[in-house]
């Protein structure tokens, strides 16, 4: 018997075509389930799962700095003149997040000359890290022609970072990812404390020791996705920070929330305490300068 | 064996694209929910796309929600929306919310007078659909 070397390609496309005949609708139909999916060894699974991690933005830091009218400090940047720097994907990784907390700080404060600066690092790192698609012409035209709305210019940045996530996770580039939303928070915490240096604010120190539970969340994130041991040297340096930001002492009490089913919000009535000295402070902010410089030098 | 093979991998990749196609499909809904204003008020994402593919299990993460904020919450799993269901725990393991208790509502939103650690989990409500991708974004404005 002869055997046809296409029958399995021909077999293959019949399969694959009647995959692709069932849209989303189709999925919808709880009977009908692959074994496949179902199967947690699957590469689907693979692909899709995985633990899912949350950073805060850091944009949300630049926006309490700014409510507590302190003046723009540009000396907290990262000179823009170090992109060209950046040639490995995980300095370039590091470098957009940090980058881009710099481009939300200078967007939020006005700093139109500043900002346009910042826009064409930004631009640079995602071009060299295949990002295009989320810092497109559609987007940087848009940033330019709101450039008398700092509110529209914020929502399109996060907007496009947000396409960035989604794109590189998608591509299996989570470990890149994270290193984005490791450096963003990294500056936004070095924001905070330089800050809080030259002009102490309850505010500030708050919200230095509320990051307690998001640093966690950078350390799981680094861990998880260690390509070949490249994020080492960063998560021994966050774990040691980790030490510092053991010592905040965060009072929870519980209240019940009240929700309003109309507008469909509820709202948090707990009390959270956070106890954080001077001492404290100090230690983060001199184990967050080290870590930030090593990232930008 | 080999024959097997080159189908087995075939099916896999299409598959695997298919599934991702959807995923892209359900992000945009989830877009669609957080941009959803009746005041002119917009949300802005916090750059993160929550994805998981879900079967009967539940994923779960934790975020800190800042004081003097207003999040939404918005999840998809397809074109209809309440496959999904998320659920806020705070740091003692308090059910704060859960949209289950308002027909799987795809988004909410949540003042947040002072910083709060909490814990999301999602799943799907499996008397909808057993398995699929699901999103979920976050929001905030001050």
């Amino acid at each position: 018997m002869i055997k046809n070397p296409l029958k399995p390609i021909l077999f293959a496309v019949l399969c694959g075509t009647l995959l692709c005949s069932c849209d989303g609708d189709g999925s919808d139909n709880q009977d009908n389930i692959d074994d496949e999916v179902l199967d947690p060894n699957s590469s689907l699974n693979t692909v899709f799962d995985g633990k899912i991690f949350s950073i805060p933005s850091p944009v949300q830091t630049a926006y309490l700095i700014k409510s507590l009218d302190l003046e723009f400090d540009g000396t907290l940047l990262n000179d823009e003149k170090n992109v060209g720097n950046y040639v490995t994907e995980y300095k370039q990784a590091l470098n957009l997040g940090i980058y881009g907390t710099d481009l939300g700080y200078s967007t939020l404060y006005e700093q139109k000359d500043i900002t346009m600066r910042y826009l064409g690092s930004v631009e640079k790192l995602t071009s060299e890290l295949g990002l295009d698609a989320a810092f497109d012409t559609s987007f940087l035209q848009s940033f330019e022609e709101n450039n008398n709305d700092e509110e529209s210019m914020i929502r399109l940045m996060s907007d496009a970072f947000r396409q960035a996530d989604n794109f590189l996770k998608h591509a299996n580039r989570k470990p890149t990812s994270a290193l984005i939303l490791t450096g963003g928070w990294i500056e936004s915490i070095y924001f905070a404390c330089r800050l809080n240096e030259e002009k102490p604010s309850p505010d500030i120190e708050r919200r230095i020791g509320e990051q307690k539970q998001s640093l966690n969340s950078i350390i799981d994130i680094l861990v998880e996705y260690n390509k070949e041991g490249s994020n080492d040297e960063l998560i021994e340096q966050m774990r040691d920070l980790k030490l510092s930001f053991d010592k905040v002492i965060m009072t929870y009490e519980y209240a019940a929330p009240d929700t309003d089913k109309e507008n469909k919000i509820t709202t948090f009535h707990h009390s959270l305490d956070i106890a954080i000295d001077e001492v404290i402070l100090q230690e983060i902010r001199e184990k967050i300068e080290i870590i930030r410089s090593n990232i930008i030098n | 064996m080999k024959s097997l093979l080159v189908p087995a991998f075939f099916l896999l990749t299409v598959g695997v694209g298919h599934a991702q196609q959807d995923c892209e499909r359900i992000v945009q809904n989830c877009e669609r929910q957080l941009s959803e204003s009746t005041d002119g008020s917009e949300f802005i994402s916090d750059g993160q796309v929550y994805t998981a593919f879900l079967d009967r299990e539940k994923a779960e993460f934790k975020t800190t929600f800042f004081g003097g904020t207003t999040y939404r919450i918005s999840a998809s799993a397809g074109e209809k929306d309440n496959y999904v269901i998320f659920t806020i725990k705070d740091p003692q393991g308090n059910i704060l919310f859960s949209n289950k208790n308002y027909r799987n509502a795809p988004y909410w939103d949540f003042r947040v007078i002072e910083t709060l650690p909490v814990t999301i989990e999602t799943e799907l409500d499996t008397d909808l659909k057993v398995t699929g991708c699901a999103v979920m974004l976050i929001g905030f404005q001050r």
